[in-house]
């Protein structure tokens, strides 16, 4: 049964990554004053492509410490390592077909499984912010985890929840029990129909999904800079010293603006697209805050969803050659008590980002359709 | 014991928040599972999912395309994978679920390997590039 569950496959797909990338070296944290290479007009120059991969996750685990010790990391990396060497050995290559009524996994796939860890990348190293091994991205409040919902937004994701505009798994994993879920592709969600990453890849804030393809890229002049996702390539443009458009203007990722502070680029954006903020939903603690698939059990404890005043303040610091300092709070006071604040490297990579274009071989949207359409039929005829 | 409760807390981490680009489970039919051996007839570097189609052959001597699903190709080709890393007629063998719509011959990847059991694109060589499958001639019967 080795390698047969998806849990499984993505806990290889960790470990593998774990012993197969150095952690990035990060110069210019410490004593010293850095002092970043320029663009012409004298601002910092904060272009390159970054992986935002990370095992820091968004919250700290209950009982973890905030701060892990070189050694403590390094034992950990040492005790996956030979589960990595075991997640690639060979099978059998006379094995039979898995199980009928599915192979029992658990995760995201449901029990058909997922695919091997050899196509994931879900990160390798802790994130490393002045020379502190964080165990979790937010640092505000101080114990690394979100804020309380307020009331008014606990009634909100509920009201969500029964009007079907976020679809509930069931038992059969993968199918959602939102009425008209699989009717036709607009009732499907951003990620699946090529809209938006999933997660909180695009954000903003924009956040490691623990999976795979987390480059993102930067571009800047004097007026503009472009900030491209890897994930589904969505692109922002952030409108230096520009104003935002009145509140019923509403762009997908919000619309970004943006000034320095010294040497700091901050990016101020709201307006977030309605369907965005519909589909809010964060499915697993420790993850973003978009969510636009809803899989695992308890949708409702995981719940998290901000309101149309969703406000995301972003800071981009060179801190090195080869890194930035992204930092950012997010404010809703329709969602959380208070705001919260959260930051990691970004560190650089020689590596390009290979063109999304999700749409061109997009069957899997065609499979889901036609399944739903499948089981219509089989229900009729009973 | 620290290290075992961080080992476990980082791994929890990573298989909680893992999740496919879409819902396997509305696309594949648990009920149809399948075993195909067949040789690559072209692959589809694409995104959302990587194709890998495949002709298999039946036990009445015709031959199938079937079309498996794998992951998305942006990590792989970081690690070295090219276009060339799977050339048309490298042996494999998929195990996985057939579409629910059982007129199409589409299923999962769950898992992908070499006809001897290895799985695709491990095994690298020091290149860089992986050596599994570079070799047409040796997957060839």
């Amino acid at each position: 049964m080795r390698h047969r569950c998806f849990v499984v496959t993505m806990m290889c797909g960790m470990l593998l990554a774990l012993s197969a990338v150095k952690p990035p070296t990060v110069v210019g944290q410490g004593a010293k004053p850095y002092s970043p290479k320029r663009m012409p007009d004298g601002h910092p120059d904060l272009q390159g492509t970054y992986d935002l991969a990370t095992l820091t996750p968004l919250e700290r685990p209950p009982g973890m410490k905030p701060v892990l010790t070189r050694e403590e990391v390094a034992k950990i990396e040492r005790a996956v390592a030979a589960q990595v060497d075991e997640g690639a050995k060979p099978i059998s290559g006379e094995r039979a077909a898995p199980p009928k009524g599915g192979d029992g996994s658990a995760g995201a796939a449901g029990n058909v499984g997922g695919y091997n860890n050899f196509w994931l990348d879900p990160g390798s190293t802790y994130t490393i912010v002045n020379g502190e091994i964080r165990t979790s991205i937010i640092v505000d409040p101080p114990d690394g985890r979100m804020p309380q919902l307020t009331p008014a937004a606990r009634q909100r994701i509920a009201a969500r929840l029964l009007a079907g505009a976020v679809s509930v798994p069931n038992n059969d994993r993968g199918l959602e029990t939102a009425p008209g879920a699989y009717d036709d592709p607009e009732r499907r969600p951003l990620g699946e129909r090529c809209l938006l990453g999933f997660g909180s890849t695009a954000g903003p804030p924009a956040l490691p999904n623990y999976f795979y393809n987390n480059l993102h890229k930067i571009v800047q002049t004097p007026n503009t800079v472009i900030i491209v996702n890897e994930m589904v390539h969505d692109v922002r443009v952030v409108r230096m010293n520009g104003q935002h458009p009145p509140k019923h203007i509403r762009k997908w990722m919000g619309d970004s603006i943006g000034r320095w502070e010294g040497d700091t680029l901050v990016v101020d954006t709201t307006n977030f697209n309605a369907d965005q903020i519909r589909y809010a939903v964060q499915a697993a603690p420790g993850r973003g805050l978009f969510m636009v698939e809803s899989l695992g059990a308890k949708p409702q404890d995981r719940l998290q969803g901000p309101s149309q005043d969703l406000h995301v303040m972003e800071r981009f610091t060179r801190v090195a050659d080869n890194a930035l300092l992204y930092r950012f709070t997010v404010e809703d006071p329709n969602t959380w008590v208070a705001p919260w604040t959260g930051e990691f490297t970004w560190p650089a990579t020689s590596e390009q980002i290979f063109e999304y274009a999700c749409h061109e071989a997009n069957y899997a949207m065609e499979n889901v359709l036609r399944g739903a359409r499948r089981r219509e039929i089989d229900a009729a005829a009973k | 014991m620290k290290t075992t409760i961080l080992v476990v807390t980082a791994i929890v981490l990573a298989t909680a928040s893992a999740r496919a680009h879409h819902a396997f489970g509305g696309e594949f039919d648990a009920n149809r599972p399948v075993l195909l051996k067949g040789s690559v007839v072209k692959v589809e570097w694409v995104n959302p999912h990587a194709w890998i189609h495949i002709a298999v052959k039946q036990p009445d001597g015709k031959t199938e395309v079937w079309m498996v699903e794998g992951g998305s190709p942006n990590s792989l080709l970081r690690q070295g994978v090219t276009k060339n890393s799977l050339p048309v007629g490298t042996e494999i063998v998929v195990d996985g679920y057939q579409a629910r719509d059982h007129t199409l011959k589409r299923a999962n990847g769950r898992n992908i390997t070499y006809p001897d059991g290895r799985k695709l694109f491990l095994g690298s060589s020091g290149t860089g590039a992986p050596s599994d499958g570079a070799d047409p001639t040796e997957k060839k019967k």
